[in-house]
């Protein structure tokens, strides 16, 4: 089929509404996007091939380092993996400090998502309400683990470093501030009309659509389907956890699920420090030989290593699937087409919280 | 007009405003003491356990040097990637880096570090460079033959019926010097790490 | 010294553009000089402003191990910036590689070989506070007497 094409514009590599590199084509006719494609390719290091015959110790920070905006879930699960294949059990404190240094993680990521959305539609006030507010976050991510971003709070049978009985009360106090903003802005968002006109009915996946390009995290909660690999989760079970769902399909939907998942966090993280156990934070034990495949729940959706490894605990085969390839994906072949406008190209692609760097590794 | 015209002027006129508008009001700037930042000695003595190279994750980030009487660990900025595992695996508290080291000691973790000889028989060809290049081996059997046999039963390994064989294990202190010195790859150093913790008496929460 | 000169020297080092470009970080880098732009640090006061226009930039942010999808980008886009310019290395991974630098990686640091670094921020990530002194300590003798010096 031959198609009226106006102009072909490129998005990117370098431009500035997207924090990473990425090509986004655009072919239009008149405003009207009518087919978008994705160019990746500027981000490959080939962090999988590095990986291959080293022990947990150096695998465990190049796993870190796939993806920084969300690396203490990368640390989780290649560790979780690790442990499922040597059979090393976690004490049960250091099981809730993973989970409240994990939800800490997503919160700042969700936070960093909506930041870039607002930030696309131009609603720069709302944008650095909260990029402040996720300072807060970092803060008490920074206090509990020593570094802001790349954590390496996980090690085999453990965490690094237990919380101590002060940072207990300044994280209780930071969580009661930042919930209290929070609502605030929620509420801005969910309320103002402008943004609505922006948000609202533009970039639309319906569930059909997001089933078939296997969508997940967010993006596919807010399109209605109920899934969340937390639930299989141990700890989560423990805490009695329930993925937030929403139905309107559209960006507005996406941010609002983003919004509702950071409460979730905080109630966890509430959860896990009013039922925190005694005892040790590291049980020992050594990685052995094994073959797995698992999932955890990053904050962009289901995050997949495949590991296989030697007698002496090397890696020697290791495959990850990252989220945000499935998203990018369903972006640009249901969301962008039929946008009315180049700025709501961008405005959709952020939507759906692209993160690169972990798509292309 | 004159009126807001006056009040322009005062308001500009005060020093308060002029050193605002002219002169950045900065930011606090402060790393938090909690802050992992890059290892830095403690001043105690370093004895050379070389724990710390051992762990690094990073390409080049640390290395032990000589100085004066002693030795030193220096970290090289630009390659360390301030993860703190040096500091935990140093097994004489040597590197400090935030609240790293305090905060182990209160709790009692520490990482253990041990060693695993593999030997591939398929690529073994029994020459014995590992025997002799092993520093170990060296101070163990000083008579240690270019052929990589020995009589002595306290070494590391030695070359019996034309392979290497490994008896002592444990008293390989993880140099790697045998792994660069043999032809076919055959000998594989693995450096295991295990986090422990022993739980000290009124410390920790 | 002029006194046109003295007064390019203020006005230049109060007043910088700044674009970023990411040649292959882990995003770590990228997220904490976004951070820098949070009302907490608050970027802007120090008449530095983030905007990712390579045309209307004075400084050049890079972050990454250079990969090899910037090969035939990062030079041109060097060349687009309009004088005086300066380039500043934010991470380990422009300087060194940070743990990328492996055999069989993709990545070709540091990013000093392809295009000239100015100034260089180590850390995996450096806090934002680093970046910003970072930047702040450069501003003055970046620009200092360009047109001198170009002579
Ligand atoms: S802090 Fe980490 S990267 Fe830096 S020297 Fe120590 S072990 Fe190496
Ligand atoms: S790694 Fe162990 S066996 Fe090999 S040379 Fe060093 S001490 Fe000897
Ligand atoms: S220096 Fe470290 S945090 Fe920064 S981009 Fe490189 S790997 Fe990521």
């Amino acid at each position: 089929m031959k198609r009226t094409v106006d102009v072909n514009i490129p998005l990117g590599p370098v431009h500035p509404c997207f924090k990473e590199p990425a090509r986004v084509k655009c072919e239009t006719k008149g405003e009207r996007v009518i087919a978008a494609e994705v160019e990746l390719g500027y981000m490959k290091k080939g962090i999988e091939r590095i990986m291959k015959g080293r022990p947990w110790q150096e695998v465990m920070f190049l796993a870190e380092r796939v993806c920084g905006i969300c690396s203490v879930i990368h640390n989780m699960v290649f560790i979780e993996a690790m442990e499922q294949i040597s059979g090393i059990a976690v004490p049960p404190r250091a099981a809730y400090l993973r989970v409240i240094v994990n939800e800490l993680d997503r919160m700042q990521s969700h936070l960093l998502a909506n930041f870039s959305y607002c930030y696309t539609i131009e609603h720069e006030t709302l944008a650095m309400y909260l990029l402040d507010c996720r300072e807060q976050v970092m803060d008490a991510l920074e206090r509990l683990t020593g570094a802001r971003v790349t954590c390496a709070y996980m090690i085999p049978g453990g965490v690094r470093c237990d919380i101590h009985a002060e940072d207990q009360v300044v994280l209780r106090e930071s969580l009661d501030r930042i919930e209290k903003e929070l609502h605030r802005y929620a509420s801005m968002f969910g309320n103002g009309p402008m943004i609505a006109l922006r948000s609202r009915g533009v970039g639309i996946l319906t569930p059909v659509a997001a089933r078939e390009a296997h969508v997940v995290g967010p993006t596919a909660r807010a399109s209605g389907i109920a899934e969340d690999r937390r639930i299989q989760h141990p700890t989560y079970k423990q805490l009695g956890f329930t993925p937030v769902v929403r139905y309107d399909c559209d960006n507005y939907a996406r941010i609002m699920v983003r919004f509702d998942e950071l409460f979730q966090s905080i109630r966890l993280i509430r959860a896990c420090l009013d039922g925190l156990p005694k005892g040790i934070i590291r049980g020992g034990g050594i990685c052995k030989a094994g073959e797995i495949r698992y999932s955890g729940e990053a904050p962009r959706g289901e995050l997949t290593y495949s590991i296989k490894t030697d007698e002496v605990g090397r890696v020697v085969e290791i495959q990850i699937q990252t989220p945000s390839i499935m998203n990018i994906e369903a972006c640009c072949h249901s969301m962008i087409i039929g946008a009315d406008s180049i700025a709501d190209v961008t405005a959709t692609f952020v939507s759906a919280d692209p993160c690169i760097a972990c798509t292309e590794r | 007009m004159t009126a807001s015209l006056y009040w322009y002027l005062r308001e500009f006129a005060r020093i308060e405003w002029v050193r605002k508008f002219f002169f950045a009001r900065t930011a606090p700037l402060v790393t938090p003491a909690h802050f992992r930042g890059f290892p830095e000695p403690t001043g105690k003595a370093c004895q050379h356990a070389l724990f710390c190279m051992m762990v690094c994750p990073a390409v080049g980030a640390i290395d032990v040097v000589h100085e004066g009487d002693g030795w030193k660990p220096r970290i090289h900025k630009g390659h360390c990637i301030r993860c703190g595992l040096c500091v935990e695996a140093c097994p004489n508290g040597v590197l400090m880096s935030g609240r790293v080291l305090e905060t182990m000691q209160a709790q009692g973790t520490a990482l253990l570090v041990s060693f695993r000889i593999s030997i591939d028989r398929d690529l073994c060809t029994g020459c014995g460079n590992c025997v002799t290049a092993c520093p170990v081996n060296k101070q163990i059997d000083a008579q240690l033959g270019a052929g990589g046999h020995s009589s002595n039963d306290e070494v590391i390994m030695r070359v019996d019926d034309g392979d290497v064989q490994v008896l002592h294990e444990e008293k390989c202190t993880g140099c790697k010097i045998c792994e660069t010195s043999c032809p076919t790859q055959a000998i594989q150093i693995a450096r295991i790490l295990e986090g422990i913790q022993q739980p000290v008496e009124g410390g920790g929460p | 010294m002029s006194i046109l000169q003295a007064i390019k020297n203020k006005v230049r080092s109060r007043s910088i553009h700044v674009s970023y470009v990411d040649v292959g970080s882990c995003n770590g880098c990228d997220i904490e000089v976004l951070a820098c732009l949070a009302p907490r640090y608050d970027i802007e006061q120090y008449g530095i402003f983030v905007h990712n226009n390579p045309r209307e930039a004075d400084v050049l942010i890079v972050i990454g191990a250079y990969t090899h999808g910037w090969e035939e980008k990062l030079a041109p886009l060097w060349e687009k910036i309009p004088d005086p310019k300066a380039a500043i290395a934010i991470g380990n991974c422009p300087i060194s590689g940070c743990c990328f630098d492996r055999r069989g990686s993709y990545v070709d640091p540091p990013v000093s070989k392809h295009i000239p670094i100015a100034a260089e921020v180590p850390g995996c990530p450096p806090r934002p506070t680093e970046i910003l002194n970072a930047i702040l300590s450069v501003r003055d003798l970046v620009f200092a007497d360009w047109e001198v010096k170009r002579r």
